[in-house]
């Protein structure tokens, strides 16, 4: 648990959050007084009900919103990959990757060598000339992990990446990004609603509810993880229990 | 057995296979509506046998020459006209874009200026261009600007389709792309040039075809200026438009007809030629 958490000696530590509101003009609350460290090269999940406030943290760690109140400490490059893509329509799949790889200043060349990685280290190179629409959901999602990863994201954020596929798509989805943290041993913060899916990913697991951090629980089991194993099981009740505790 | 009339009509046109569908989007296919089943089995093969009958009156009435045209024949006369119309309407649709972008960009990106801006757009554009016309007369034909008053009139008439499909294709963009934008740290210039302009073609395509509607719709009032001037002072602007209410007022059939079917086949060239392949260009810019 968080309890006792020091904040002033991080030195492994990649985002800090402390004592971090949020407060909307349209509804009272976003976030509150949220306390929260994650180490460098952790895979972390955060779950919660609808409409907890999991979206505002990661929007916050985004840099897309700012805290109400509170201090945020998080490196220069965090990218992200949003539920739907949210690819250029007008793009070939490898310009859209290009899009995100032009953050980082180089030059042309640099850019295209870190395009052209990312669409090998997603395995979509095949898939080069191609425009969003021609593809399916799980390939479009793909591109969307390539050009978050084109910009080399020292953290990597995932909202809710899975929720539109279908679940052959996501089992293949699941081994890839797993494949991918094991190999980069980036720090990836996943946003679900998924119980099994983050026991699946994810090395800690954190439960939010009414806008606060309810839970933070460690995953031990080992990589790659079988869904139909017993201790994945045991973990996925574990979870469960604590996630329905006081609901 | 009875069958409505509107039913043999959807199953005459049905192929066994099942509905028929047209696409401008690859991949993609929209239903014909009945609607469009009426105008193809009616109307435009009506509409079409009635332009060859009014067009070879005309060609055997006037094989090479018409009243009040002179020497140099009615293809040459008209080309003329109807090249002189377009350049007109060209050069307004040119000034329309130029001053459109920069407003519908202001109301987009500005939240005051959308709050007092959209309010004055829409109240000009409910404005008849008639209704702006005595000012144009004041402003420039007293000063012999001809051209410019035409100009005028059709920029008027062109400017807030253009405008409001504008504004709607800027605020097209949705959030994740907007975010997408922040996160990936695109300047506002190149978020203007490589999100919010590409994400503006379906619309601004759209706009322009809307905005040529009405230009070719006030043309005749355009160029007809002799109507709105003092009778010491009449003239008209060599055009389609001033044909059509000369040819109308000295009772010259022959030639009004013509040039009616010189505007609708140029009309139909144009929408053949640039807003078909335009249309069909800008589905790739869409977002599902």
């Amino acid at each position: 648990m968080l309890n006792g958490l020091n904040l002033t000696n991080m030195t492994n530590e990649i985002i800090y959050l402390k004592k971090v509101w949020k407060r909307y003009d349209d509804i009272d609350t976003g976030l509150i007084d949220i306390d929260l460290a994650i180490t460098k090269g952790d895979f972390v999940a955060v779950i919660g009900p609808s409409g907890c406030g999991k979206s505002s943290l990661l929007k916050i760690i985004a840099g897309l919103e700012a805290p109400t109140e509170g201090i945020v400490k998080k490196p220069e490059r965090v990218s992200l990959v949003f539920q739907n893509g949210a690819l250029l329509p007008w793009l070939t799949v490898k310009e859209n990757v290009m899009f995100g790889a032009r953050s980082i200043l180089g030059t042309e060349a640099d850019i295209e060598e870190r395009t052209m990685h990312a669409l090998s280290e997603i395995s979509i190179m095949d898939l080069s000339n191609k425009l969003p629409r021609e593809l399916s959901g799980g390939q479009r999602q793909r591109i969307g992990i390539a050009r978050a990863l084109a910009c080399n994201p020292e953290v990597l954020l995932l909202d809710e990446p899975f929720s539109a596929l279908d679940p052959k798509t996501t089992e293949t989805m699941h081994r890839d990004i797993s494949t991918l943290w094991e190999k980069t041993g980036a720090t990836i913060i996943m946003v679900t609603h998924l119980i099994e899916e983050a026991v699946a990913l994810a090395n800690r697991i954190i439960i939010m509810k009414d806008f606060k951090i309810a839970g933070d629980y460690s995953i031990t089991l080992s990589h790659p993880r079988r869904e139909d194993g017993a201790s994945f099981g045991q973990e996925v009740r574990r979870i469960h229990k604590e996630f329905f505790a006081d609901m | 057995m009875s069958l409505s009339f509107a039913s043999i009509l959807i199953r005459m046109k049905l192929p066994q296979g099942g509905m028929r569908h047209y696409t401008h989007r690859e991949g993609q296919s929209y239903p014909i509506t009945l609607s469009q089943r009426l105008y193809t089995t009616f109307l435009a093969p009506f509409f079409i046998i009635a332009l060859l009958i009014i067009l070879s009156n005309s060609i055997s009435l006037f094989p090479s020459s018409i009243a009040g045209v002179g020497d140099q024949g009615i293809f040459n006369y008209l080309g003329a006209a109807i090249l002189a119309t377009f350049m007109r309407m060209f050069v307004a649709y040119v000034l329309a874009v130029i001053v459109a972008f920069p407003l519908a960009l202001l109301v987009v990106r500005v939240s005051w200026a959308e709050r007092l801006l959209l309010p004055i757009f829409d109240i000009a554009q409910s404005i008849p261009v008639l209704a702006f016309f005595p000012m144009v007369i004041i402003a420039f034909t007293n000063r012999g600007l001809w051209d410019e008053a035409a100009i005028v009139v059709i920029f008027l008439a062109m400017i807030w389709n253009i405008v409001f499909n504008l504004v709607s294709g800027f605020k097209s963009v949705p959030r994740d792309i907007e975010w997408a934008a922040i996160v990936f740290k695109l300047s506002s210039w190149r978020f203007f040039t490589e999100v919010l302009l590409p994400a503006s073609v379906p619309s601004f395509v759209i706009g322009s075809l809307l905005a040529w509607a009405q230009g070719w719709n006030i043309i005749i009032v355009a160029e007809a200026l002799h109507l709105y001037l003092p009778k010491s002072n009449p003239h008209d602007l060599f055009g389609i438009g001033s044909i059509l209410v000369s040819a109308s007022a000295t009772g010259n059939g022959a030639l009004f007809i013509s040039a009616i079917i010189t505007m609708i086949l140029t009309i139909a060239i144009i929408d053949f030629l640039v807003w078909q392949k335009l249309l069909h260009y800008a589905e790739r810019f869409k977002f599902d």
